[in-house]
């Protein structure tokens, strides 16, 4: 049990809160759904990276990532990555839903997916794949 | 003084959906991070799990509506290109800024990188809120799991920050009316 005592002004103390101990009944889980939607994630991550890249690398592909016009090609690399970051998690989520991994090459292989998706939107970066 | 449709729109955009994602980034990140069995009660994680849950999957929600609403609504205002021969270039703010070589950084630098790299904050901010959302109270003995879920929510909250930073300065150099 704790107990928080307040000590009063004038020496009076008041035991304000009290609680019990109690217990806490966790069932683990395996960490494949986790590991399944870390490399999703790295998976739509480096799919904006690569699209943004391809895009300024070639006109054919900037014109067929102009779904929208108003838009431009940025409407076809987001809805690409997104669609890229759905598929690979409906896929991967049932095949690893019930098992469990070593998590250093989940860890390993998602850090370089994002890392890629950060790089790859990188104006820096992709300017430097701009023809001429 | 009155709002005009594109900046009622683009201040919901950014100010207050954008906002709405940073405080919710900072009380999640204080949820998590506090997440250890020998720091709460039953009682408080049962209230502490509740908020955390709602809080990750609010910040997922409000991180995809702000994308789609700056992708599809705001940001062609900003593309929009002038009609030929049109000299005052304010109301197209890119045509603006590409105009003036001191400024044309903000849209090849700044808009470039924006544009791009606000998308991957709803992509890691979702992952999060899953692995909140299904492995619930798991986190608080989990620590390599918390401390994955921590990682990625910071990831998020940078995608985010730089989209957000970015956008306030453009928006000074060239705002939408």
């Amino acid at each position: 049990m704790v107990t928080i005592r307040i000590r009063r002004e004038g020496g009076t103390s008041v035991d304000e809160v009290a609680w019990h101990a109690e217990q806490l009944e966790i069932v683990e889980k395996p960490n494949g759904p986790a590991a399944a939607a870390l490399l999703a994630s790295g998976a739509g991550s480096l799919a904006l990276g690569v699209l943004t890249v391809w895009n300024e690398a070639s006109e054919s592909v900037h014109d067929f990532l102009q779904l929208d016009t108003s838009v431009g090609p940025l409407s076809g690399k987001t809805l690409f990555a997104v669609l890229a970051y759905v598929i690979v998690w409906a896929i991967l989520a049932p095949v690893m839903w019930r098992r469990s991994f070593s998590w250093a090459p989940i860890l390993t292989l998602s850090a370089v997916l994002i890392a890629g998706g950060f790089v790859g939107t990188f104006p820096k970066f992709f300017q430097l794949f701009a023809p001429g | 003084m009155e709002l005009t449709n594109r900046e009622t729109w683009t201040a919901l955009h950014g100010m207050v959906l954008g906002s709405l994602f940073l405080l919710a980034f900072a009380g999640g990140l204080a949820g998590l991070w506090s997440l250890r069995a020998e720091w709460v009660t039953i009682n408080g994680l049962h209230e502490r799990m509740l908020r955390l849950k709602a809080g990750v999957t609010g910040m997922a929600i409000v991180a995809w509506v702000t994308v789609v609403t700056g992708t599809w609504i705001v940001y062609p205002w900003y593309r929009d290109p002038p009609p030929q021969g049109q000299a005052d270039l304010e109301n197209y703010p890119r045509a603006f800024l590409l105009a003036d070589e001191s400024l044309k950084g903000w849209h090849e630098f700044g808009m470039e990188w924006k544009e791009h790299i606000a998308w991957i904050a709803p992509i890691l901010a979702t992952a999060v809120a899953f692995i909140v959302l299904y492995y619930g109270n798991q986190l608080l003995v989990d620590s390599r799991l918390r401390y994955i879920t921590i990682g990625l929510f910071i990831l998020a909250f940078a995608a985010a920050g730089v989209a957000g930073l970015l956008g306030a300065f453009i928006t000074k150099a060239a705002p939408i009316t």
